[in-house]
């Protein structure tokens, strides 16, 4: 009983943690990319802006939430629900230091791309739900492009799980004692860099939204909260993505070991790693135009799976030998 | 594909070169004017809202009615109302712009031959209605005032839009000129 209110109370932290980061996340990219452009970003609501992502949030709150006459209303309904609770349970698995995690799975990996998944059907039910050509469209591309990315992000991860011999997150952390796994698996992490680029439909992957394109994808039909947990759920998948990317490849909470590092928690380390996850893809969405439809899959099928399959291989060797 | 464009393919070299771009620009100062708080100062010769000049010796507008401003506006939105007064003088009634139509091309200020009229460089106003930019020959010459009030009038007519017709016509144009500069 005890336990349960304990475990309670650290999901209760997480998910407030987390929330408050998925807000600012929106926040430091609409500066970053402002300042990629020479402009300023937000910068009335508050000093320099900081309270603006509040200002968004009520706003979204209190928008009407229109419901299309011709929509499928549950599924409608459910659509962006699902994809913020598989964004948000993801967080259960993540070490966020040495022996912090909500759930320490010895499947954690797994979990977390299962979950990654089912995020996805969250963009391609309101697709389908909204019943109007640019959402279909959206939900449409969105289920292609899950195919083309998710088998190559899953078999990059085969390399890591055959070094650190588990799937659990922290016991991958603490297989990086040695050496982050970035120096050993630089196929790897590219091709999982790419498609976690996809999988959280960020720019030059973002063919689900494609704004220019299908006013805004999947979202088109949404409005109010609903909107905004689509929102949520984009941002925390990304969080999401960057946590695993730092867990994978750069030796999670590990830091420096020498001189006034040592005394850093582990904590510190990782959100410097994540954020550097998120800044770059900020960065990348401020750079790139969004590649055509035709080559994003081109580019899944024909380069990054026989790349990740590739790395398995000589993984493999290497392991052998 | 030679060597050197597989290279180039497989490093995604023009893709760095991108990302090296915008994190360059990330770096440089923004060139936002944060507008209410930090203002331009219009440059000499700008166009705003508009103005009737008032004589410093008369006191009153300078306009003789003629009609040249109200005939050469695209957008027809100058209105002028003149009867004829005592020794068949020519009195402006009513002279009137309706600021809501207006292009600000200052061909009226242009075809003005007495440099009866101007543009201010005050450019911040706003209202509720339509009724509040109907201007009238008071609200003019009021403008004329609250925003050319001293030598800087003078000056905006000397510099930039002063009567051309003193360029080609004869000494009593010149002398009106000078008349001016006075």
């Amino acid at each position: 009983m005890l336990e349960a209110i304990w475990i309670a109370i650290k999901v209760f932290i997480v998910i407030n943690i987390v929330l408050i980061h998925v807000a600012y996340v929106v926040y430091f990219e609409r500066k970053v990319i402002g300042h990629m452009q020479a402009r300023m970003g937000p910068m009335r609501v508050g000093w320099h802006g900081l309270l603006q992502p509040i200002a968004d949030g009520i706003k979204l709150f209190f928008k009407e939430d229109i419901m299309p006459s011709a929509a499928d209303k549950p599924i409608f309904y459910v659509a962006p629900i699902i994809g913020v609770i598989a964004a948000l349970s993801s967080f259960a698995v993540i070490p966020f230091w040495e022996g912090f995690s909500i759930a320490n799975l010895n499947i954690g990996l797994l979990y977390i791309l299962a979950l990654s998944s089912v995020g996805s059907y969250s963009v391609i039910l309101a697709g389908w739900a909204s019943n109007s050509k640019y959402s279909f469209l959206g939900g449409l591309r969105s289920s292609a492009q899950v195919i083309s990315y998710e088998i190559a992000m899953g078999m990059s991860l085969v390399g890591i799980m055959m070094f650190s011999e588990s799937a659990s997150l922290s016991d991958i952390v603490n297989a990086q004692s040695e050496g982050w796994f970035i120096w050993t698996q630089p196929v790897a992490f590219f091709v999982f860099v790419m498609a976690a680029l996809a999988e959280t439909n960020r720019v030059p992957f973002d063919m689900p939204e494609a704004e220019t394109e299908l006013v805004a994808g999947y979202a088109t039909e949404y409005s109010g909260i609903r909107f905004g947990l689509f929102f949520m759920a984009e941002y925390a998948a990304m969080f999401l993505m960057s946590a695993l990317l730092a867990v994978c490849f750069l030796g999670g909470w590990r830091g420096p070991d020498f001189w006034i590092f040592s005394a850093v928690p582990g904590i510190v380390w990782f959100m410097i790693k994540i954020y550097a996850f998120i800044f770059f893809y900020f960065w990348v969405r401020a750079t790139l135009p969004r590649y055509r439809y035709d080559q994003l899959m081109g580019l899944g099928w024909k380069i990054f799976i026989p790349l990740a399959l590739a790395n398995i291989i000589i993984t493999g060797l290497i392991k052998i030998l | 594909m030679t060597a050197p464009e597989l290279i180039k393919k497989i490093f995604l070299i023009e893709i760095l070169q991108g990302l090296a771009l915008t994190l360059k620009h990330f770096f440089m100062p923004p060139v936002t004017r944060q507008y209410p708080k930090e203002k331009r100062e219009p440059f000499p010769g700008s166009r705003g809202l508009h103005a009737l000049v008032r004589d410093d010796e008369t006191g009153e507008a300078r306009c003789v009615g003629c009609g040249l401003c109200a005939a050469i506006c695209p957008s027809q939105c100058i209105y002028i109302y003149t009867s004829e007064g005592d020794d068949h003088k020519k009195i402006v009634d009513r002279y009137e712009v309706e600021v809501l139509r207006c292009v600000f091309c200052a061909l009226c200020v242009e075809a003005c031959p007495y440099a009866a009229l101007a543009l201010t460089d005050h450019y911040e106003y706003s209202g509720y209605t339509r009724e509040e930019f109907y201007y009238t020959k008071d609200m003019l010459l009021e403008n004329w005032d609250k925003y050319m009030a001293g030598s800087k009038g003078k000056d905006y007519i000397k510099n930039f839009w002063g009567p051309k017709s003193s360029y080609f016509t004869g000494p009593v144009a010149a002398k009106d000129k000078e008349g001016l500069e006075k």
